[in-house]
């Protein structure tokens, strides 16, 4: 993955600095679809009301949040999302949507347009209406889904198609890439399927197994990441990828990931964490400021204080380079933020084994059994979580 | 200071549909049309912070002129051509009076 050299250096100054570069904002976790794999609870425990939001938004923008994403549950059920796109708008941010587009028709498209919002990324996972509609739980959504994005690119919004990959749409994989080709929109595929937010892992009994996984981890042109590219460049420069995460950037350097250090999440109840991947609360926009949470709050610190040479089994692992690691899903599934976990192990070593090392192992599948230190008991875990 | 007016354009503003940020000093633009990022110097900056359509071309140019000590007749030159790079990009809309373009 490419990046700009002016979007290398506002990361890596914002990482010195830890300013909160990018904040991926939760309006809502109703949902009009069911996914199940979904990791998040849809009722309503009393979201941010419309004020509230926009107080968030004001203390974003003093705190130097430039990119923007506001994300759901489905964000267009909240009846105010045009009040607050319009309010965001005016305080400068770049704006990107997650959704899953049911609600979006032509009219509703333009007015994105209008209101300067780039980019749309919307959840497909399958070219086939009985598969898709299998997974969401709605019959007639993929066609929705699609009319959708058509009406989006219309209006020359950067459109990108997700598909999080499960047992149900495994063999969809390249279905969608054509689908997406067809439409004329980038993709990205996504194997991580998570356990839900209060710790619930019931939705791991999705996920397809590392073998199943190995066609597609083959193809140069997944790898968890968007084939084509997500473009965000500098006058002149090269076009490249660059904000969906910049982990590969060189400015994180011996940190695990963003988390905490450039970017955070907002729920729709006020709480942030680090990221919607590591739901550690550190403080609430009901009680507090953003940046006194941002700045002071003690787990945020820790997590800040967290460096790659310091994991207790990654660090040492051979094939650390073919993994990617998520400290939130390793406290998630492992117990441990800064402790390894099954998934990205079997993974690491299928991606290995796939670039020609002779027999990988990772360095958590080489200690003794029980020799880990500091991992808690997986069913511990929730109590962890639970939020603020 | 002479009181000669930059004749032409005289207001100007922000694109508003674009996103942009003050990050450690310096101001960054992205453009939600062709996702492109850019980074203005300090003088740039500057003139940027003032770009708010409430004020005039001359108005900005002399501002920049008190703030760097500078002639203003040097600093015109400087400004004009930002003007037009700025508004090549789409970055900065210009109209011939003030008020909305």
């Amino acid at each position: 993955m490419s990046s700009t050299p002016v979007m290398d250096r506002l990361i890596r100054r914002t990482v010195q600095l830890s300013l909160p570069l990018n904040v991926h904002f939760d309006l809502t976790y109703r949902c009009n679809e069911r996914c199940v794999h979904c990791y998040l609870d849809h009722e309503d425990h009393g979201e941010l009301t419309t004020s509230e939001v926009l107080s968030v938004l004001d203390q974003l923008a003093g705190a130097g949040t430039l990119f923007l994403t506001f994300s759901g549950g489905e964000i267009f059920l909240r009846k105010d999302l045009f009040e607050i796109l319009e309010y965001a708008r005016r305080l400068g941010f770049d704006l990107s949507l997650k959704t899953n587009a049911l609600l979006v028709d032509a009219s509703r498209a333009e007015k994105l347009r209008e209101l300067g919002v780039r980019r749309v990324q919307v959840s497909i996972y399958s070219a086939e209406p009985a598969v898709h509609d299998a997974v969401t739980k709605v019959k007639g959504s993929l066609e929705r889904s699609i009319a959708a994005i058509r009406s989006l690119k219309r209006q020359g919004l950067q459109v990108k198609i997700a598909c999080p990959l499960m047992k149900q749409n495994l063999a969809s994989y390249g279905g969608v890439v054509n689908l997406a080709e067809d439409l004329g929109v980038p993709y990205v595929i996504d194997m991580t399927i998570t356990p839900k937010m209060d710790g619930d892992t019931s939705t791991l009994s999705l996920r397809t197994s590392g073998s199943d996984l190995l066609p597609i981890i083959q193809s140069r042109s997944c790898s968890n990441r968007s084939s084509a590219p997500d473009a965000l460049s500098s006058a002149g420069a090269p076009q490249g990828s660059v904000v969906s995460s910049g982990v590969e950037i060189s400015a994180y350097d011996d940190l695990t990931c963003s988390a905490g250090h450039n970017s955070c999440y907002i729920s729709p109840y006020g709480d942030i964490y680090p990221c919607v991947q590591m739901p550690l609360p550190t403080g609430n926009l009901r009680r507090q400021q953003f940046q006194e949470i941002w700045r002071d709050s003690g787990e945020m610190k820790r997590i800040r204080a967290i460096r790659e040479s310091q994991l207790h089994v990654c660090s040492t692992c051979e094939i650390r380079q073919f993994c990617e690691r998520c400290p939130g899903l390793a406290m998630m599934e492992g117990g441990d933020l800064m402790g390894p976990y099954e998934r990205a192990c079997e993974l690491a070593e299928l991606s290995a084994r796939q670039a020609g090392v002779a027999n990988p192992v990772s360095a958590w599948h080489r200690r003794p059994e029980g020799a880990l230190p500091g991992v808690i008991p997986a069913g511990k875990v929730a109590a962890a979580h639970a939020r603020t | 200071m002479t009181s000669n007016v930059i004749t032409s354009p005289l207001a100007i503003r922000r694109n508003p549909k674009l996103a942009w940020r003050e990050i450690d000093g310096e101001i960054v633009i992205i453009s939600p049309e062709d996702s492109r990022v850019h980074e203005l110097n300090e003088t740039a900056g500057l003139f940027w912070r003032e770009a708010d359509g409430k004020r005039s071309l001359e108005e900005i140019a002399r501002l920049l002129a008190d703030a760097y000590d500078v002639p203003l007749e040097t600093i015109r030159a400087d400004v004009e051509e930002l003007v037009a790079d700025l508004a090549e990009k789409n970055l900065l809309l210009v109209a011939d009076g003030r008020g909305d373009q």
